[in-house]
């Protein structure tokens, strides 16, 4: 059956056409990823549109290329100009930037694209791993876990993302209610159509994602008169020949520096909300703790450069992971492949590996493949980006502005689709502006229909609401849903306030009962392990004098993601 | 005394109100006989939810003052938020305009305009910019409608199919 699978994957993401499209999508994503201002996300989400002609396997795997270049081709403008092209990027510049600027910009780009390689390929084999057998637990869910499961991604994306816990739930919440609009999935009935016609069926996913996040996102990008007419980089950058066999020697040196940086990118990836400009610096710091030479980081050292990188690398396998396994992004470029598969009359579920094996294993396939063609394609790529940034954003974002427009319409051939856009641009510009963060509010669009089709379903089976906190893995998605909303005020305050050194000895105590109620030996083993940390956890406090932890220590990795 | 007004109290009274006419018009859903969970309820829990944190919301900003930045009058305002207004302004503009100029003039247009305006108003950029807005959305267009076998709007001029 695997063998049947993998080779029904193999003839399909490697037949001619998808591997044009799959060197067309990396490159493209290694200019976008490249450009300061041109996120990963938006670069996949002008994708879309030209994907809605091509099959599932086709469109998902010119994505996954584009998201595998974009994390990848961040490192360049780090490296060469010291700013990043992305987020998930900014910490390689801490050593990139140094070693390139202290004459070995030829090793620091050959360190990043081969760190970039070995992580995402380590992450890609936890991907084949891991997401058959998280899918396997995801059978085990009812409607009341799959409904507890929603709230708990919201909740946790809300929380991480902006700094404003309220503002976010908000904007989850508004983006449920964005869903709600039309008609509804369960009974067939009309909704909030206010009498106009095309309301009645409701806004199409596309246009309200491209209007909330690419239209707002280039809006932003020309707020600035002065700013935006100028080059995208004004620091001058030359191209260099990437000197691979030294790079790839220096890794290896640091083999365990690359496999705990894929480990972090690959579980910071598995959390929804949690994304590469997390799971960078996250990686950076761990690496700084354990080397040998701390000091040394900073002033372009080999490892400065290889955790940052295969981190965030390994962060995209870690969302397929959740993607796959559960039918939950990880993050909001994965919201855009569940859009994708909607599109193509897939709908991700936990049986969506089992009911989709050819177009699963092609994703696993598509994810490797677009690793080796990244190596492949970075020197040119490189040359593309030194002459893309010489153009002003104005010119960019005019032009895209009208290819957002086009790609909307593409979708279903109505004008309605570019209204919608230009009204969810309007509203995504004037929510970024006053500060409400917009991935909780894509995640509630994208994940409104899924949380009310289980509700409904846990009705129509029983009408005890109580097994909403009954049911073991219902009650521990909601458990870990409201330690989540905690941990903005756990993390503001770990320095200043006593009850911060209970929040982890109670996370693992709380989520033991949940464990302890579910079936097998495993869980309730590891739920006897939590119960044992807990315990250690306070002992190890009490014999401290319940001391807070000093300002150094965790605040590094918050320091460096405000840098 | 300090105002408490601020931008997040505005935002929190703007969106009770939208929870307002939105729990109105969830009134109006059809109720069906069958089903299980009524078309209105999960609305409504939403709505319940955002009128809370709105409130929510509007207490925590009517406890903190005001940012340094904001406000500035509507003079300041407008000069901030010069190029996004120029460019929603702009994009209405073309999607009034496409059923007559359809979506390769039209875009044309609305490409050049934006460019014009943004990049400064020089006479002497013009022809680049001209040069930028026939390349780009012709390639587009052409893309879309031989490439991917879309039929973007033709419009009354040109009536391109």
């Amino acid at each position: 059956m695997l063998i049947e699978n993998l080779s029904g994957a193999f003839s399909e993401v490697f037949s001619l056409g998808n591997l044009m499209l799959m060197f067309l999508g990396v490159s493209a994503g290694l200019i976008a990823g490249s450009i300061p201002g041109f996120t990963i996300t938006m670069a996949v989400v002008l994708t879309l549109p030209f994907t809605f002609g091509l099959s599932a396997v086709e469109g998902l795997a010119t994505m996954i290329g584009v998201f595998v270049g974009g994390l990848s081709g961040g490192l360049m403008s780090g490296m060469l100009t010291g700013i990043p092209g992305t987020p998930s990027s900014v910490a390689t510049t801490f050593d990139g930037f140094p070693m390139a600027r202290g004459g070995r910009p030829g090793l620091a780009l050959g360190i990043g694209i081969w760190s970039s390689f070995f992580g995402g390929i380590l992450s890609a084999c936890l991907l084949v791993a891991l997401a058959p057998q998280l899918a396997r637990i995801g059978l085990e869910f009812g409607p009341w876990d799959y409904f507890a499961l929603v709230l708990f991604a919201l909740t946790i994306t809300a929380s991480l993302s902006g700094e404003n816990l309220v503002k976010g739930v908000i904007a989850g919440l508004l983006g449920l209610l964005v869903a709600t609009i039309g008609e509804d999935e369960v009974n067939g009935v009309a909704r909030f159509d206010f009498g106009v016609d095309a309301l009645r069926q409701g806004f199409a996913f596309l246009p309200v994602l491209v209007g909330l996040f690419a239209f707002s996102q280039l809006l932003s990008d020309v707020r600035d008169v002065a700013a935006a007419r100028r080059p995208l980089m004004e620091k001058s950058a030359q191209a260099v020949r990437v000197e691979h066999l030294k790079a790839v020697r220096q890794i290896f040196r640091h083999w365990a520096q690359l496999v705990r940086s894929a480990l972090i990118g690959t579980f910071t990836g598995i959390l929804p909300a949690a994304g590469g400009s997390i799971s960078n610096i996250l990686a950076y710091d761990q690496a700084k703790k354990a080397s040998r030479n701390p000091e040394a980081f900073g002033s372009g050292t080999p490892e400065g450069i290889i955790a940052p990188e295969s981190s965030n690398n390994a962060t995209a396998g870690g969302a397929l992971i959740t993607m796959m396994a559960l039918g939950i992004p990880g993050d909001v470029v994965t919201a855009v492949m569940l859009g994708a598969l909607l599109i193509h009359n897939v709908q991700p579920s936990p049986t969506f590996i089992s009911d989709n094996p050819q177009l699963a294993y092609a994703i696993f396939v598509a994810f490797f493949l677009a690793h080796f063609i990244m190596i492949a394609m970075q020197a040119v790529c490189l040359r593309a980006f030194l002459l893309v940034v010489r153009v002003p954003m104005y010119t960019l974002a005019s032009v895209i502005l009208l290819y957002c427009a086009i790609g909307v319409f593409a979708l279903n051939n109505v004008t309605f689709d570019i209204w919608t856009l230009f009204v969810f641009g309007v509203l995504g510009y004037v929510l970024k502006t006053l500060g409400f963060p917009l991935p909780p509010m894509i995640l509630g669009v994208v994940l409104g229909h899924v949380a009310e089709l289980n509700l409904s379903r846990a009705l129509a089976i029983s009408d005890d609401i109580s097994l909403f906190v009954t049911r073991p893995w219902a009650l521990f998605f909601l458990v870990i849903s409201l330690f989540s909303a905690v941990f903005p005020w756990y993390q503001a305050r770990r320095h200043e306030a006593r009850w911060t050194l209970f929040y982890f000895p109670a996370f693992c105590a709380a989520i033991v009962l949940p464990l302890f109620l579910m079936e097998g030996v495993v869980r309730p083993i590891l739920a006897g392990a939590l119960l044992l940390i807990a315990a250690f956890t306070l002992w190890r406090h009490q014999q401290a004098g319940w001391q807070l932890p000093p300002r150094g220590s965790g605040a590094e990795v918050s320091q460096l993601r405000e840098t | 005394m300090q105002t408490r007004i601020n931008r997040d109290s505005v935002s929190a009274v703007f969106l009770l109100l939208f929870c307002g006419v939105f729990i109105a018009a969830s009134f109006e859903i059809e109720t069906t006989n069958y089903g299980t969970l009524q078309s209105s309820v999960w609305p409504q829990i939403i709505l319940g939810a955002l009128s809370l944190f709105s409130l929510l919301l509007l207490t925590q900003a009517l406890r903190r003052p005001p940012a340094p930045g904001e406000g500035g009058g509507l003079g300041a305002w407008l000069r901030r938020y010069r190029n996004p207004l120029i460019c929603y302004a702009l994009f209405l503009a073309f999607l009034v305009s496409l059923p007559v100029l359809g979506m390769l003039l039209g875009g044309i247009l609305f490409v050049l305009v934006m460019l014009t305006i943004l990049g400064g108003g020089k006479l002497a950029q013009l022809p680049l910019h001209l040069a930028i807005a026939v390349v780009s959305v012709g390639a587009m267009w052409a893309i879309f409608t031989y490439a991917l076998g879309v039929f973007l709007p033709g419009g009354i001029i040109l009536n391109l199919q």
